[in-house]
């Protein structure tokens, strides 16, 4: 799983690439300890390239969204595709975090 | 085709390629997305929780019923007696403050594979996952 974290205006840009699963969470959760910090966040996730995820990676993208609320912020995941987006239906994490 | 892991510490990634390439395994992107997700999921849960340390064997094997197409993948391990399937689903209507970080392996199983069963047999905890592939 490639990360890019990029602050654009107050807007964090951040792209996911390639498949997240137990091989690389604890990585992942390296990688995205920067959006974990600072006041109102603008988080903005482009999903476009990831293939795959498993509980591990739902885990960590609750963390973070829990993380975001308490800070006041935001954060949406987009173009996600057909099969990861049925992962988040099928566990009610759509409904947690705003999914466009 | 099934084959023993011994040890399993860290080998999840090695199990769950052996079964992903299994010649059961249909070629379908979108059913073995499904598959390796459910495969993940059990394997992960063997190699991290059925033996202190990781420390023990998981015999992981495949097989076609190829009349009904019907996949079954087989994992079995000696390590602490424990039924996944007696875990109550999580509540997915909770919010995000509510929600508990875990417990969504085994669920996923359940949600992505027709059917799952568990036994103790012989002093091995067995976990089947079955699902039709065509």
């Amino acid at each position: 799983m490639n990360i890019t974290i990029n602050n654009v205006d107050n807007k964090t840009l951040v792209t996911l690439d390639g498949r997240l699963d137990t091989s690389n969470a604890d990585q992942f959760q390296q990688d995205i300890a920067p959006l974990m910090e600072g006041d109102k966040p603008n988080i903005d996730i482009d999903c476009t390239g990831m293939t795959y995820t498993s509980s591990q990676g739902l885990r960590l993208f609750l963390s973070l969204q829990k993380s975001v609320m308490s800070r006041g912020g935001k954060m949406v995941m987009r173009n996600m595709n057909p099969q990861v987006k049925e992962v988040f239906d099928i566990t009610g994490f759509s409904n947690i975090i705003t999914i466009l | 085709m099934k084959k023993r892991f011994n040890p399993i510490k860290d080998k999840s990634s090695e199990i769950i390629e052996f079964l992903m390439t299994s010649p059961d395994m249909p070629d379908d992107e979108a059913l073995r997305f499904k598959l390796r997700l459910s495969i993940e999921e059990a394997v992960e849960n063997v190699v991290r929780y059925a033996y202190d340390g990781g420390i023990g064997w998981l015999e992981a094997g495949t097989s076609l019923d190829h009349d009904s197409l019907v996949l079954t993948i087989e994992l079995r391990d000696a390590g602490i007696p424990f039924n996944p399937l007696e875990k109550d689903d999580p509540d997915i209507t909770l919010g995000a403050e509510e929600r508990e970080i875990g417990g969504l392996g085994i669920f996923l199983c359940k949600k992505m594979m027709d059917s799952i069963n568990y036994r103790y047999e012989n002093g091995n905890n067995v976990l089947t996952m079955s699902k039709k592939i065509r």
